[in-house]
Parts: C-alpha cells; structure tokens; sequence
C-alpha cells in the first residue's frame, strides 16, 4: 500500500511542477518574412562583459547604424531574453564625438525595457547634435 | 519604597533606549542622485525618468520622420504653442517642452522662436522688438514661423484586483503654418502599475 502511494505521488508531484513552470513561461513565437527586404547597416562592435549572470539573461543580437534628417546618427540594437519567462533591464544610450568626447543630449538617460520570454526587441535613439559620431549602449539589470 | 525605586528605575530603563531609538529612526539622510539615473524614486506620477524618456522617444520619432528637413528655409523656424495637461497631476510641462526645445535646438535643424505664443517669454520679445523699433525708427523683419509644435498630457486610471494602473500619454504634433496641415504627429504612452500593500494603513 505504501509502495503503490509512493508510485502515484511521483507523477503526481512531477506533473504539478511541470504545470507551475508552464504556467510561468510566457515565450514569444515570431514569424518574419524568409528573405528579409530591408537593407541593414550592421555594424560590428566591442563588448566589455562585467555582469555574467546579465549576459546570460539578455543578450545584443546586432547593432543597426543609420543617419537621419542629413546629419544625424541613428543606432538601433537588437536586444533578445534567452529566458523563458519575463525579465526587465535598464539601457542608456551615450554619443561620442570625433575627439572621444561625451556628448550629453539633453533626453538622455537609462530607460526600462520589458521582455516577454525568449522575446527579441528593437531598441532606438537618434543623436541630437550632429557632433555625435559614436556610441556606447550601457544595459543593467533592473 | 523599594518598589517605586524600582519602578522608577524600570521605566526610565525602558523609556530611555525606547525614545533614543525612536528619534534615532528619524534621522534624515539625503544623498544626490542623477535625475534621470536608476535611482530616481518610482511613483505612480511622471517621474523624472519618465520625462527624459518620453522627451527623447518623441524627439527621436520627430527627427526620423524627416518633416523638419522639407522647410523652406534651414533652420526651421518653431514656435512652441500650448502643452495641455490633462491628467490629474500638477505638473509644470516645461519639464516635458523644454528638453525637446533644448534637444531640437541641439540639432541645428531648428531655431525657436519667442516672438509668437504665450508666457514670459513671448512679452519679453515683443517689448524688445518694441524697443528696438522706438530706437532705430525702424520695424524689425521677424522671420515667419515655417512650424508649430503643440502638445497634450493626458492620464488614464485603470483599477483592478487591488492593483491601481496609471497610463500617461505623451501626445505631440508639429504643423505647417503655411498649410495648416499637421506634419508630423506621435502619441507615446507609459504605464505604470502601483500594487497597494495588504499590510498597513
């Protein structure tokens, strides 16, 4: 008798937690044309990792470089969750002129991204001052 | 005797510490943070961050949208028109305008003018140029405002299973004077979640 309840309380208890974890997952299915039409500018880029436990979780997938009204810089990063449940990071964007210098823009500042399970998402900015060159995107855990 | 000795020394023992731990409770401390940085408090109002981020994504939408560039003369001449607040909250929306002045000027692609629109800043441009025209005998040519950038804040409040959700959108639109036509237009929103505790008063 005690065998036969140790036998069922295993399934039991196997399928309650396969119903707990399911029921937390909130992952994301995308479809997206085959042979993409659009003409990206990716560009390559250096990465200084000093959260591993973040790099883990969200990872940039590509940066997208554009220039808008003439003269200014567009960066668009693609930022994907390699969990499958809901994570939340913070990102700031910062401009760079051609001397190295930091250009402050009067908007700028870390901002909250929310990502659905194994959710990829386009993150943006434009460089207010023509003087902006380069970039640095900072991510943080929230 | 003994006894109120005692008492007396029981209470003066237990109220003592008690009232040094109360006041030493209330102590203030203060510390200087980046307005727009990870420790900004978060409330259910527009905090700072808020700003910075709705300011930035409508600047951004603006300048990717190419609407300025299409004026006749460069820079674009922009006067700021009136930024209604219609939510709950009593805010100063320069805290919202100002930044995008500031991040359209930095641009080169803009210049804004004072000479047209309400507040301070208008009086003081037009007694200026009233000056300037007592002084030299001659009207100043103003430049004719090419845009027009108007706005509006508006909240809603959803309320459920005790959390109490606020959406806030930012609502801007840029029109060409010459035709009236709104060139360009954005409406992006936040939305914040305040779960009230089940402890507490």
């Amino acid at each position: 008798m005690k065998m036969s309840f140790r036998l069922l309380a295993a399934p039991v208890m196997a399928a309650g937690l396969l119903a707990v974890l399911s029921g937390c997952a909130t992952n994301v299915n995308t479809v997206s044309r085959a042979q993409p039409q659009a003409a990206t500018n990716y560009i390559s880029d250096k990465r200084v990792v000093t959260d591993n436990t973040l790099a883990r979780t969200v990872r940039i997938n590509a940066i997208n470089q554009g220039v808008v009204s003439g003269n200014l810089l567009k960066i668009q990063a693609e930022v994907e969750n390699l969990k499958n449940d809901l994570r939340s990071v913070r990102y700031k964007f910062e401009w760079i002129d051609k001397d190295g210098m930091a250009v402050n823009g009067p908007t700028e500042g870390w901002r909250v991204l929310q990502l659905q399970g194994r959710e990829t998402v386009n993150i943006s900015t434009v460089a207010v001052s023509p003087r902006a060159v380069d970039f640095v995107l900072k991510i943080s855990e929230l | 005797m003994t006894t109120i000795r005692f008492k007396t020394a029981l209470l003066a023992g237990v109220l003592l510490p008690s009232a040094l731990l109360i006041t030493g409770c209330q102590t203030a401390e203060t510390r200087t943070i980046d307005a727009s940085g990870p420790q900004a408090l978060n409330t259910g109002g527009i905090n700072s961050q808020d700003w910075y981020a709705a300011a930035d994504q409508l600047v951004g939408s603006l300048l990717t949208s190419g609407a300025l560039d299409k004026a006749a003369v460069q820079p674009a001449v922009l006067a700021i028109d009136r930024i209604i607040n219609n939510t709950q909250l009593n805010i100063d929306t320069d805290l919202l305008i100002k930044k995008i002045r500031v991040a359209l000027i930095q641009t080169g692609k803009v210049a804004v003018t004072n000479t047209m629109g309400l507040g301070e800043r208008a009086v003081v441009a037009s007694e200026a140029a009233e000056m300037d025209e007592m002084t030299t005998g001659k009207k100043a040519k103003t430049p004719a405002i090419n845009y027009t950038l108007y706005g509006k804040l508006i909240q809603q409040v959803d309320r459920l299973n005790g959390v109490t959700q606020n959406t806030y959108s930012f609502q801007m639109s840029l029109v060409d004077v010459r035709t009236g036509l709104t060139v360009w237009e954005d409406d992006r929103a936040i939305a914040k979640q305040t779960k009230k505790s089940t402890l507490g008063w």
